[in-house]
């Protein structure tokens, strides 16, 4: 179990070393979405300029989270490579914590580099404040990782499936959503982490539900190729 | 079929209990002092509400069932109940904006229960959308089924957060639906016989779209095996 994980891991992992472009796509749709929202707000300073900058991190979390999350899963249906992972003795839980775990590092490196791009463009500081965005961020990647995993697996088998998984992830992201803007924006105006706790706590049972339910679930989703 | 008598009896039910409600609430109930004719609404658009998420629990229970049991029938069940809620669902944000207008001045205002509704309906467009990309196949039925039940785990954190965002962000409404209190009996017995009248209307169209998703399903079992049969009888 814990053997085949690291091993599907190992594989993503390496194979993003080795020239995959996964993250530099994901960090590269992020600062584009960055910049075409703000050419949208115009955001001037203060706590306007704040919550503009922190809706802004989110969008961009969003779509390089599905980006990631199709990416993964089309890579291995490219050159059959579904069929041999299925075919393997491979528990499917272990297929699935293997792929949001992968998703979620590129994801989290994607954030990183987009909190840096968002203090740039929005015109923040980079001090404690910005450090605090983080743990919302990270939290909120996985959430959306182990969400977009389990649809991609779903929208990867249905024929016109790209359009599937964003009418389904976004509206179900919206909890998390909600909680990240929330915390984000109180973060970037300098309130300490305690204050973050309650959206926080909804970001953890989010992410509690949907990577336990993705793990319950995946059997049914990757049955055949 | 041996169900038609009773579905036509329902449907007489249903026809029965909805003039009762209608009669109800134009002639019946008296007119609420504060907001006037426009409340009477009300009387459709909660039972909307109530028949809505009654159907979206029944998608997830469906959901788990055929998954546990692998029996069509509850796939069936489960989609006839998501096409029938997703209705109901548009119909409570339809009276709900019709009702907000001369009270709230506003079609439509970011409350939590408001928010929460059209999330609901947003999430199950996309179960409909991909159930019907899916197509008609075993395959469909299961991945509906997983939606189905990541949806109603959604449901609970989505009321969560949008409570929270509600009241942590400054209120732009005073006044809000609680204010009701149905003081009048009359009120409350209209109230109870739209319910009854929209549970009723539930229960027949569930009915109509099950037994037609049961024919598809002979139908496919059938064609299967006729296929099969063509297959054999070739030389």
């Amino acid at each position: 179990m814990i053997a085949a994980f690291a091993a599907v891991l190992r594989k993503d992992l390496m194979l993003e070393a080795r020239g995959g472009q996964s993250t530099v796509a994901l960090v590269a749709l992020s600062l584009l979405v960055l910049v075409v929202l703000v050419f949208a707000f115009d955001p001037g300073g203060g706590a306007q300029g704040r919550a503009a900058a922190a809706g802004a991190l989110w969008v961009a979390l969003v779509f390089s989270g599905m980006l990631g999350a199709t990416r993964a899963i089309a890579a291995e249906h490219e050159n059959g490579c579904m069929r041999a992972l299925l075919l393997s003795p491979l528990d499917r839980a272990a297929l699935y914590a293997a792929k949001l775990a992968a998703a979620f590092i590129f994801m989290a490196l994607a954030e990183a580099a987009a909190i840096v791009l968002m203090v740039l463009f929005f015109n923040l500081q980079f001090d404690a404040r910005t450090l605090r965005v983080a743990p919302a961020v990270m939290l909120g990647a996985l959430g959306f990782a182990a969400l977009a995993t389990l649809l991609a697996g779903i929208s990867s088998r249905v024929r016109g499936g790209d359009l599937i998984l964003p009418l389904l992830a976004v509206p179900m992201f919206v909890p998390a959503l909600i909680a990240g803007v929330k915390a984000s924006a109180m973060a970037l105006g300098g309130a300490p982490l305690a204050e973050l706790a309650t959206w926080l706590k909804v970001l953890a049972a989010f992410d509690v539900a949907f990577v336990a339910a993705g793990y319950l679930l995946f059997e049914y989703v990757a049955l055949e190729e | 079929m041996n169900g038609r008598p009773m579905r036509l009896g329902l449907g007489t039910g249903v026809l029965a209990l909805m003039l009762a409600a209608l009669y109800m609430v134009f002639v019946v109930v008296p007119t609420e002092a504060d907001q006037g004719i426009v409340q009477r609404i009300f009387y459709f658009h909660v039972p909307c509400a109530w028949v809505a998420f009654v159907s979206f629990a029944l998608v997830a229970v469906a959901g788990m069932l055929y998954l546990w049991l692998g029996d069509q029938v509850w796939d069936d069940l489960g989609y006839a109940a998501a096409e029938v809620g997703t209705i109901f669902c548009a119909l409570v944000l339809i009276t709900g904006s019709i009702w907000a207008k001369p009270i709230w001045g506003a079609w439509w205002t970011w409350d939590s229960r408001l928010t929460t509704t059209l999330i609901l309906f947003l999430l199950y467009c996309g179960y409909l959308m991909l159930r019907a990309m899916a197509g008609d196949s075993e395959q469909g039925a299961r991945f509906g089924a997983v939606v189905g039940i990541v949806a109603a785990i959604d449901v609970p954190i989505v009321i969560v957060s949008v409570r929270l965002w509600r009241t942590i962000h400054p209120a732009v409404l005073v006044t809000r639906q609680g204010g009701h209190g149905l003081e009048d009996p009359r009120m409350v017995a209209t109230l109870l016989v739209a319910l009854a009248a929209f549970t009723a209307l539930f229960i027949w169209i569930l009915c109509l779209r099950f037994v037609t998703l049961r024919m598809r399903t002979r139908l496919r079992a059938l064609a299967g095996s006729l296929a099969m049969a063509e297959l054999a009888a070739e030389p």
